[in-house]
């Protein structure tokens, strides 16, 4: 199943998203450039901030490690050069999480990669400019398998959890991994991850010539992109 | 010269100063030398030696201080008793042993940076990110790599069995409280790594911890602990992970070509280091060889310079610090 996204669901944020993936939905909201408060400013690139809200109660230790986490990633795909002593906002809330208790280490390495992706979505729709444009997936080793993009159900009893993210040109730019492995196997991991991500933004046609390309996925985060392209551009046709 | 000084004024500042004033092309003009050299003097791949002393602090179960260059860590652990029927949702029996220490939080990390350790954390401060985040990390992985055995930490009553029950069934097992673990780790000095040292402060701590002897008094309804030291037992350690952080300082920036951008990798950064770079990977491992493999942790946000060539070449240092380190823990 491909995860889902909607763009722009918020009014009042300069950049919104809905992210769902097999496990989570997040909401993400971007704000920026904004104006920066002194004690956070950056004499020459914008200063990130990240907030997520968990699902219930507010945000303690876990949140701000997911946070740091977040933001470094965010550092690498905006171009902070071009707003010195500015602020890029970020609020991520968890709005739908797996009904099973998961054993912490792994429900949080699980939730990586939809923070990641509703946030990159949420940049884009706010028109804030990029670097690079990214996709972060999943993959839990059960059993000596693979799966990649994984259920509730194959969550429990893996024995590695591992959350990747590409750039389009193939840069590896978020990388947690937590359980048991060895370096061969998260190589491979690794790989088929690279696959994955670079399926969901495969340009369309070179997607289907691509060998055993309609099993990795359909370039789900091309498709929404374009979609909100085509959309906003929808008065010049009319007119 | 008007007041009779002929010196002319130096025309070059002193190293410290250009530091100071730009960092990172400082660190740069280390490195691009033919034979890179860092500004602490070290080459790029080589890691500081650490020192590690336990039992430094009389009044806790276990501590220890761990020295790493420029970065000193003290951690101390205190046992705590948890009585079951204080339990508001005491474990079911058919919970897993090894989700037991999580499902009740039996270990408690706290990590205090604001102790005037480094002029980037002001003392008297709240813990700010790095400090929370720090703490988070060592939970996560103190619950990930079941380094620690349950049944240490359980106290336990044989309880004879009353008329009604079957007359054969022998004194039942009955757990009555557990052994809470506070792990206080203080950074008396910073200068970069702050997770591996302490990361590598808590396991001497646990190496160092002794737990008494506690038992179940069955007249007076309570857990009693033996003063005896000869039953008092060690806490024992299934294996003793060591974490390796390597940073990357990288000249890619979105001004320039990407073909000019040059990279190098810093193994166990400092201070200055850590504050130039923008990538960082760290990997945590295992000496013994267990089934499913060596790594139990890979973390890395940010930054597009590592890929797996980069990341095997981390691991392969990492594999070589873990053997040292975890020899040196061992004999501690």
């Amino acid at each position: 199943m491909s995860p889902s996204l909607a763009l722009h669901p918020l009014v009042r944020a300069d950049g919104s998203a809905t992210f769902t993936s097999n496990l989570y939905t997040v909401l993400a909201a971007a704000n920026g450039p904004v104006e920066v408060s002194r004690r956070d400013e950056l004499p020459e690139e914008a200063a990130i901030e990240v907030n997520i809200r968990p699902s219930s109660g507010v945000g303690g230790p876990r949140e701000r490690w997911m946070e740091s986490v977040i933001t470094s990633l965010l550092r690498s795909l905006l171009l902070v050069h071009l707003h010195p002593r500015m602020l890029v906002q970020v609020t991520l809330q968890i709005t739908a999480e797996p009904s099973i208790k998961l054993k912490r280490g792994v429900a949080d390495v699980a939730l990586l990669p939809t923070l990641a992706n509703a946030a990159f979505a949420a940049l884009v729709d706010g028109g804030l400019p990029l670097e690079r444009t990214m996709v972060a997936a999943l993959a839990v080793v059960r059993e000596g398998e693979v799966v990649v993009e994984p259920t509730e159900k194959d969550l429990v009893g893996c024995q590695s959890v591992h959350a990747m993210a590409y750039s389009m040109k193939g840069e590896m730019l978020l990388t947690e991994s937590t359980g048991r492995f060895d370096l061969e196997l998260w190589e491979d991991v690794s790989e088929r991850l690279r696959e994955t991500t670079m399926a969901a933004m495969a340009k369309a046609g070179e997607d289907e010539g691509m060998e055993g390309g309609a099993e990795k996925g359909e370039p789900w985060l091309r498709h929404a992109l374009k979609e909100n392209v085509v959309k906003a551009n929808a008065w010049r046709e009319g007119g | 010269m008007a007041n009779g000084v002929n010196a002319s004024p130096g025309l070059s500042f002193p190293r410290e100063t250009f530091q100071k004033l730009t960092p990172g092309p400082f660190l740069h003009a280390h490195l691009k030398r033919p034979s890179p050299i860092r500004p602490n003097g070290r080459l790029p791949e080589q890691q500081r030696t650490p020192t590690v002393n336990a039992g430094s602090l009389t009044h806790s179960n276990g501590s220890a201080v761990v020295r790493c260059g420029d970065t000193a860590i003290v951690c101390g652990i205190r046992a705590e008793i948890l009585l079951a029927s204080d339990l508001p949702y005491p474990p079911s029996e058919d919970l897993d042993d090894d989700d037991l220490i999580e499902h009740l939080g039996l270990l408690v990390p706290n990590v205090e940076l604001s102790t005037g350790c480094s002029p980037a954390h002001l003392p008297g401060n709240p813990p700010g990110t790095l400090a929370q985040s720090l703490t988070y990390r060592i939970l996560a992985l103190l619950h990930s790599s079941n380094i620690i055995d349950p049944s240490d930490l359980k106290i336990t009553h044989l309880e004879a069995q009353t008329d009604e029950d079957l007359p054969d069934v022998g004194p039942r097992q009955v757990k009555k409280a557990y052994w809470t673990l506070y792990i206080d780790i203080l950074a008396i000095a910073l200068d970069g790594n702050a997770f591996d040292t302490a990361w590598m402060a808590v396991m001497a701590a646990f190496r160092d911890t002794i737990l008494p002897k506690a038992y179940w008094d069955q007249d007076r309804e309570m857990v009693l602990c033996s003063p005896r030291l000869a039953e008092a037992a060690r806490l024992k350690l299934r294996d003793i992970p060591v974490a390796s952080t390597f940073s990357i300082f990288s000249t890619a920036s979105p001004l320039k070509r990407k073909d000019q951008a040059e990279s190098w990798i810093l193994a166990d950064p400092d201070a200055l280091e850590e504050e130039n770079s923008k990538e960082a990977l760290t990997v945590v491992l295992v000496s013994k060889h267990s089934a499913g493999g060596n790594m139990l942790r890979v973390e890395k946000s940010g930054g597009a310079v590592l890929d797996k060539v980069f990341t095997a070449t981390c691991v392969r240092l990492a594999e070589a610090r873990c053997r040292e380190l975890s020899t040196m823990l061992e004999a501690v």
